[in-house]
C-alpha cells in the first residue's frame, strides 16, 4: 500500500552557473502541514517547480507514493493528486470565478474530446455533475457571490482564494501552496489559516512556502529551512525557532528587508 | 446572452431563411459567399480566437477540402454530397498531422511555420502534383448538387446548402462552449502554464483545435466548389489566410464579431461596387483602428457562461 508520502532526495537544480536548489532532501508525511521557509531567492519556488514538473531537476529523486515523478509533465503529476498554487497568482483572468474553478474539474471529468463536437446524454450529465462540484468549492471558499465575476477584476485576497478553490476542485491528495498569505491583510490571513486547517481535515496533506513567520510557526507541523538552495535546518517550529543558524540566515535578512 | 439566445438568434435564422427569395441572382451569390466565408472564419476562430494559436495557414485546410471535393467529383465521378465526409476528414487528419510537431512553438514561430505550409501547398497545386490538381488553372466543370438523383442546379439550392452548413457549424460551436474540450482551449490561451498545472494536456487540445478547425473549413468549401463549379490555386494563397486571420482579430472571438468581420470584408464591398477595389484599403484601416481602439476586437468573446444556479443575486462585475 502506497502511503501519501513525498520524499525528495538530493535534488539539485541549476540555472546556468547558479545552483538554485542544492542537494536538497526532505520528506512530507501523510496528513502533515509542512512548511518550507528561507530568505528571498533561497530556492523555495524552484523546489516547488521541481516537484510539480515545471522544471526537471538535474539530479536527485522526487518520489510520491512510491513512484518516481521527476521528469513527468505537470498534468501527469496533477493526475497523481498533486496540485499547486502560484506565488504570483496565475488565474484565467478574463474568465469568471466559476469557470476558473471548473478548470480544476478537467481531469475528473469523463468527457472525451468528441463530446466537444457532439454531446451525448452521458456527457451532459457529466457536465452538470462537475458544475455541482464547482458549486461545492464556491461554498467552501465562500466565493458564491463572485461566481460570474471575471477574476482579473477581483481584489488580491479574493483572487488567492479562487486559486485555492481551483486547486481543491481537483480533489488533490497533496496541496502545494506558494506563499498563500503574500499580499493578504491580517484578517484575510486569519481566514486563510482556518481554511488550511479545514483542508487538512478533509485528509489533504499540505506543503507550503511562507514568508510570514508568525503564520508558519502557528500552522505547520514540521519545517525545512533553506538558504542558497541548501537545507540549513529542519524540525518542529519550536526547534527551528531556537536554531542559531536559522536566526542568523533567515531572521537576519528579514530585518534588512523591513528597513 | 439570454437576449441573444432567445431573440437575436431565432431572428437571424428567420431572416436568413427568407432572405434569398427576396434577392436577385447577383445578391444571392453574395449571400452564399457570406455564408461560406462565415463558416471558414468561425473555423479559424476555433484555432486563433479560442485556443489563441497564430495560425496563418487556414487556406491550406479549406483549399484541401475544396480540392478533395473537386478531384473526387471531376476525376472519379462521385456526387458532390458524397465527397463531404472525406472533405471534412482528410483536412482534419492533415491538420492533426501538421499541428502535432508545431503546436508547442511560440506564437510568432507558429505563424511563420503555418505560412510556410500554406506556400508549399499552393506550390503543390500549381505544379499539378500527381496529375490530379490541374496545375495553375485548377479544375473546371464540377457537377451541381444532386440529392436522390434529382439535380439541384438552382442557386437557391446552393444557398440553403450553405445555410445548413452554417447552422451545423453554429451548433458545433455551441456544443464546444459547453464542454470540457472547449473550456480547455480557453484555459490554455489564457495561461498555458496554469492550464498544465491544473491537469490539462495542452498539446492534445491544441492539436484538437487544429483538426476541428480544418475539418469545418473543409466542409465549408465543398459549398464553395459547388457554387463556382471550379477550384483553382489562387483562391487558397497565403493572403487569403491573412484575411481570415484578420477577420477574427478585428471582429473579436465571438460569433457576431466574426460574422460582422466577414460582412465588412465580403458584403460591404459589393454594396459599394465602385469602391470594390478599395476593400483592402477599407479593411486595412479597420484592422489598424480596431487593434488600437479595441484590441480584443469589435465584439469580443464573452465569458461567464456558467449555469444559472451558480449565480447569486447582484454578483456581476464586482
Ligand atoms: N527560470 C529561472 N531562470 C534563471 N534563474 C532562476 C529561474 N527561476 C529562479 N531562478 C533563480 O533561482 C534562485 C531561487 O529563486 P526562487 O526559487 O524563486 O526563490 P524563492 O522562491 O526562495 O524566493 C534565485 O536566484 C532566482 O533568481
Ligand atoms: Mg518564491
Amino acid at each position: 500500500m502506497a502511503r501519501n508520502e513525498l520524499i525528495l532526495k538530493n535534488v539539485t537544480k541549476r540555472f546556468g552557473g547558479l545552483t538554485a536548489v542544492d542537494d536538497l532532501s526532505f520528506k512530507v508525511e501523510d496528513g502533515q502541514i509542512y512548511g518550507i521557509i528561507g530568505p528571498n531567492g533561497a530556492g523555495k519556488t524552484t523546489v516547488f517547480n521541481c516537484i510539480t514538473g515545471i522544471y526537471k531537476s538535474e539530479e536527485g529523486s522526487v518520489n510520491w507514493r512510491g513512484e518516481e515523478i521527476r521528469g513527468m509533465t505537470p498534468y501527469q503529476i496533477v493526475d497523481r493528486g498533486i496540485v499547486r498554487t502560484f506565488q504570483t497568482i496565475r488565474l484565467f483572468g478574463q474568465m469568471s470565478v466559476a469557470e476558473n474553478i471548473m478548470s480544476g474539474r478537467h481531469i475528473k471529468s469523463a468527457q472525451k474530446w468528441w463530446h466537444g463536437i457532439v454531446p451525448t446524454p452521458g456527457s451532459l450529465r457529466d457536465e452538470k455533475e462537475n458544475w455541482l462540484k464547482v458549486q461545492e468549492q464556491l461554498e467552501f471558499f465562500n466565493l458564491g457571490e463572485f461566481a460570474a465575476t471575471p477574476t482579473n477584476s477581483l481584489p488580491y485576497g479574493i483572487q488567492r482564494r479562487v486559486e485555492m478553490a481551483r486547486a481543491m476542485a481537483v480533489e488533490p491528495t497533496l496541496l502545494i501552496l506558494d506563499e498563500p498569505a503574500a499580499g493578504l491583510n491580517d484578517k484575510e490571513t486569519l481566514g486563510l489559516v482556518e481554511t488550511i486547517y479545514k483542508i487538512r481535515e478533509k485528509g489533504v496533506t499540505v506543503l507550503l512556502i511562507e514568508h510570514d513567520m508568525d503564520m508558519v510557526m502557528e500552522i505547520t507541523d514540521y519545517l525545512t529551512v533553506i538558504n542558497f538552495g541548501k537545507k540549513i535546518a529542519e524540525g518542529t517550529p519550536a526547534e527551528v525557532q531556537a536554531n542559531p543558524a536559522v536566526i542568523e540566515a533567515y531572521l537576519g535578512s528579514e530585518d534588512e528587508d523591513d528597513e | 446572452m439570454n437576449n441573444y439566445q432567445r431573440i437575436v438568434f431565432p431572428l437571424f435564422v428567420v431572416v436568413m431563411a427568407v432572405l434569398p427569395t427576396l434577392l436577385n441572382p447577383r445578391w444571392q451569390a453574395v449571400a452564399i459567399t457570406f455564408l461560406i466565408f462565415s463558416v471558414v472564419a468561425l473555423s479559424q476562430d476555433i484555432v486563433l480566437g479560442k485556443a489563441g494559436m497564430f495560425n496563418m495557414g487556414q487556406a491550406l485546410f479549406f483549399g484541401m477540402g475544396a480540392y478533395i471535393t473537386a478531384i473526387l467529383n471531376y476525376k472519379f465521378g462521385w456526387p458532390i454530397l458524397a465527397t463531404i465526409p472525406l472533405a471534412i476528414l482528410l483536412p482534419a487528419l492533415f491538420g492533426i498531422i501538421l499541428a502535432g510537431p508545431i503546436v508547442h512553438l511560440r506564437g510568432d514561430y507558429l505563424l511563420v511555420v503555418t505560412i510556410g505550409f500554406n506556400i508549399v501547398f499552393v506550390q503543390v497545386l500549381q505544379n499539378n502534383l500527381g496529375g490530379v490538381t490541374g496545375g495553375p488553372n485548377g479544375i473546371f466543370g464540377l457537377d451541381s448538387l444532386s440529392l436522390f438523383g434529382a439535380k439541384l442546379t438552382s442557386q437557391l439550392a446552393v444557398y440553403y446548402f450553405a445555410f445548413a452548413v452554417l447552422l451545423l457549424t453554429l451548433w458545433v460551436m455551441r456544443n464546444l462552449e459547453k464542454s470540457k474540450a472547449g473550456r480547455a482551449l480557453h484555459y490554455l490561451r489564457e495561461d498555458q502554464l496554469a492550464a498544465e498545472s491544473i491537469g490539462i494536456n495542452t498539446r492534445i487540445y491544441k492539436v484538437f483545435a487544429f483538426g476541428l478547425g480544418a475539418g469545418i473549413s473543409g466542409l465549408a468549401v465543398t459549398v464553395y466548389a459547388t457554387q463556382y463549379a471550379a477550384v483553382s490555386p489562387e483562391a487558397f494563397e497565403f493572403i487569403v489566410s491573412v484575411l481570415f486571420f484578420s477577420i477574427v482579430l478585428v471582429g473579436g472571438s465571438s460569433i457576431p464579431g466574426v460574422m460582422l468581420g466577414v460582412f465588412v470584408m465580403f458584403v460591404v464591398p459589393e454594396i459599394f461596387r465602385e469602391f470594390a477595389t478599395w476593400r483592402y484599403f477599407v479593411f486595412g484601416f479597420a484592422m489598424i483602428l480596431a487593434m488600437i481602439l479595441r484590441p480584443r476586437g469589435i465584439w469580443p468573446a464573452t465569458f461567464g457562461k456558467i449555469p444559472k444556479y451558480l449565480i447569486k443575486g447582484g454578483s456581476h462585475g464586482a
